[in-house]
């Protein structure tokens, strides 16, 4: 990738598969990804409904908005919100809707 | 009802003919008497969450046992964007408005859980609706509120839609109305009224509106975590509003024994002044009654927590849905995690008594397939017949809340299941010959939510 403003980023599903897309440092990652026609969960947009939860495994990210779905234990363990996620630096994320499952756990098992 | 005809002189089959339809009947006791069987079911169905790359859908399901395409998903109206969690949805017109002039039972009202989109779907060709109009959220944001729930309409044609959250998905929620041709009008309470909302149910006769509590939408659309509830994030009132004032004139708060308190149901009669509500967590049913200087709450009905092979903790029944026949003799509700649906006689309505239940999915009840086909969760959003006869259910409450209790409804999809009543005996039976797949469609696996008739229905008619 040439230049700061756009980053190289890894999206990554748990079945295996990876895609490489370039993401702007003032797009999210979700707009960056239907940009490159590439289907991520995605629900409120606003940073409220975790259902297009990643986890951020190499790289940094900053989010737009304050993301108030994530709680400090989600945020300290790499967990972002994409619809409001922008890339500072060329990222590896893991993607798909079994990231959003890994934030809570049935709690009477 | 001077003008308005009611729907059994109409066809109920394909499209209805032009002029103007009779929103609805003008009694409860019309309701059951007028009402022929229903012949399709409107049934959301959903993508939203999983890694489908597919819109959620209105799903027609066909319920006439004559037909060839019985139990069959014989179309579906495919929303314009992803990610929208269809949840809850009502009509434009019911019963409460039915002396309105001009007012056609059409339009069905289908908000988005998560996109806080509003879509508008006229069903006057009933097997083959149409989309016609899109509240895009930034409309809603602008009244501070999102995150819509449960749709009724009220007198004079406009609609009011509970909002569980702030413009941020954060509290407090509101009241959202939209006026006859689904514009926006505003917010329809003043803005503080209350903090947490979710279900709500008018009386008009009695000038009594009840709403309850789920909890600020950030805190539940990623899922249930029991920090949430020790931090006292979850609700555990219901609010009684002046309905002409708009105003909240009682909270009762339902304790520890009132554990999110969802579904709220007034009986049917318009004369009436007694009511329930499903506290989901505790797993409890509440009656809530006018005592006269005041309203008063009581748990009548406890589900105990059982044990669980292999988990840690005794498990809640989580009664997520209930529903009260329209001959106001009848209660049901869902055992959403124990996996049976419960049927009380509350010809008293302050002490329930047992009459049926039936065992269908869950984690308790050792539950067989029915037709071959696994279930993979529990009885959750009920719908009864107008006759009372016939029960209907589908298995997904909320899909980050089904992931953590029942992963496998992900990839199997939900299954929409039927029992047979007897009002007279009050007893049910699973009908073993329907079962609807919602797993098997083309666009892939779908969870399917609540249930609506398009004659009217024993979760969303009211009479003035």
């Amino acid at each position: 990738m040439s230049g700061s403003s756009v980053h190289e980023t890894v999206l990554s599903w748990s079945a295996g598969h990876e895609r490489v897309i370039g993401a702007r440092a003032d797009e999210s990652v979700l707009s960056a990804a239907e940009r490159a026609d590439l289907a991520l969960p995605f629900g409120c947009r606003t940073g409220a409904c975790a259902t297009c939860t990643g986890r951020v495994v190499d790289g940094r990210i900053e989010h737009s908005r304050p993301p108030r779905a994530l709680k400090d234990r989600h945020l300290a363990a790499g967990y972002v919100l994409l619809c409001i996620a922008e890339p500072r630096s060329d990222c590896r994320i893991e993607v798909g809707s079994d990231v959003q499952t890994e934030l809570v756990s049935n709690p009477w098992k | 009802m001077s003008d308005a005809r009611g729907p059994n002189e109409t066809s109920t089959d394909g499209a209805q003919p032009g002029g103007s339809e009779g929103p609805g009947y003008t009694t409860p006791q019309a309701a059951i008497e007028e009402s022929t069987p229903e012949k399709v079911a409107y049934v959301m169905g959903l993508y939203v969450g999983t890694d489908v790359d597919a819109p959620d859908f209105l799903g027609v399901v066909d319920v006439d046992p004559d037909s060839d395409t019985y139990t069959e998903v014989i179309d579906r109206v495919e929303m314009p964007n992803r990610g929208d969690e269809l949840h809850h949805f009502g009509w434009n017109a019911c019963s409460s408005s039915c002396h309105t002039e001009g007012l056609e039972r059409r339009h069905l009202v289908i908000p988005g859980q998560r996109s806080s989109r509003i879509h508008i779907v006229d069903t006057n060709d009933r097997r083959n609706p149409e989309l016609t109009k899109v509240i895009e959220p930034e409309e809603v944001f602008e009244h501070d509120l999102s995150a819509p729930h449960t749709v009724h309409c009220i007198p004079d044609g406009n609609i009011l839609i509970s909002m569980l959250g702030d413009r941020d998905g954060d509290l407090p929620g509101g009241f959202l109305a939209l006026d006859e041709d689904f514009e926006v009008e505003g917010r329809w309470e003043p803005p503080g009224e209350i903090e947490m909302n979710y279900d709500y149910w008018y009386q008009p006769r009695h000038d009594v509106m009840v709403s309850s509590e789920w909890a600020a939408p950030k805190t539940y659309y990623p899922g249930f975590d029991l920090d949430d509830v020790e931090a006292g994030n979850y609700g555990q009132r219901i609010h009684v509003w002046d309905w002409e004032d708009r105003t909240v004139e009682q909270t009762l708060d339902l304790g520890e024994e009132g554990l999110i308190p969802l579904e709220v149901r007034f009986l049917h009669s318009p004369e009436a002044t007694h009511g329930y509500v499903g506290a989901a967590l505790s797993s409890n049913v509440f009656h809530f009654y006018d005592a006269g200087d005041e309203w008063r709450a009581e748990s009548v009905i406890d589900v105990d927590a059982r044990e669980h092979e292999g988990w840690e903790m005794p498990v809640p029944g989580l009664v997520t849905d209930l529903l009260v026949s329209m001959d106001d003799r009848y209660l049901f509700f869902s055992n959403w995690l124990h996996g049976d649906v419960r049927m009380y006689d509350i010809s008293d309505p302050s002490n329930p008594r047992l009459a049926d239940r039936i065992w269908a999915g869950g984690h308790f009840g050792d539950p067989a397939p029915v037709q071959n086909r696994e279930l993979a969760g529990g009885p959750q959003m009920l719908q009864l017949s107008l006759d009372g006869e016939r029960l209907y259910w589908t298995t997904s409450l909320f899909s980050s809340w089904d992931n953590q209790f029942y992963p496998e409804e992900a990839e199997r999809g939900s299954v929409m299941l039927k029992a047979d009543v007897n009002p007279r005996r009050g007893t049910m039976q699973l009908d073993e010959e329907f079962l609807v797949d919602f797993g098997e469609l083309p666009t892939g696996p779908a969870r399917a939510h609540e249930i609506r008739w398009p004659d009217g229905d024993c979760t969303s008619d009211v009479w003035q």
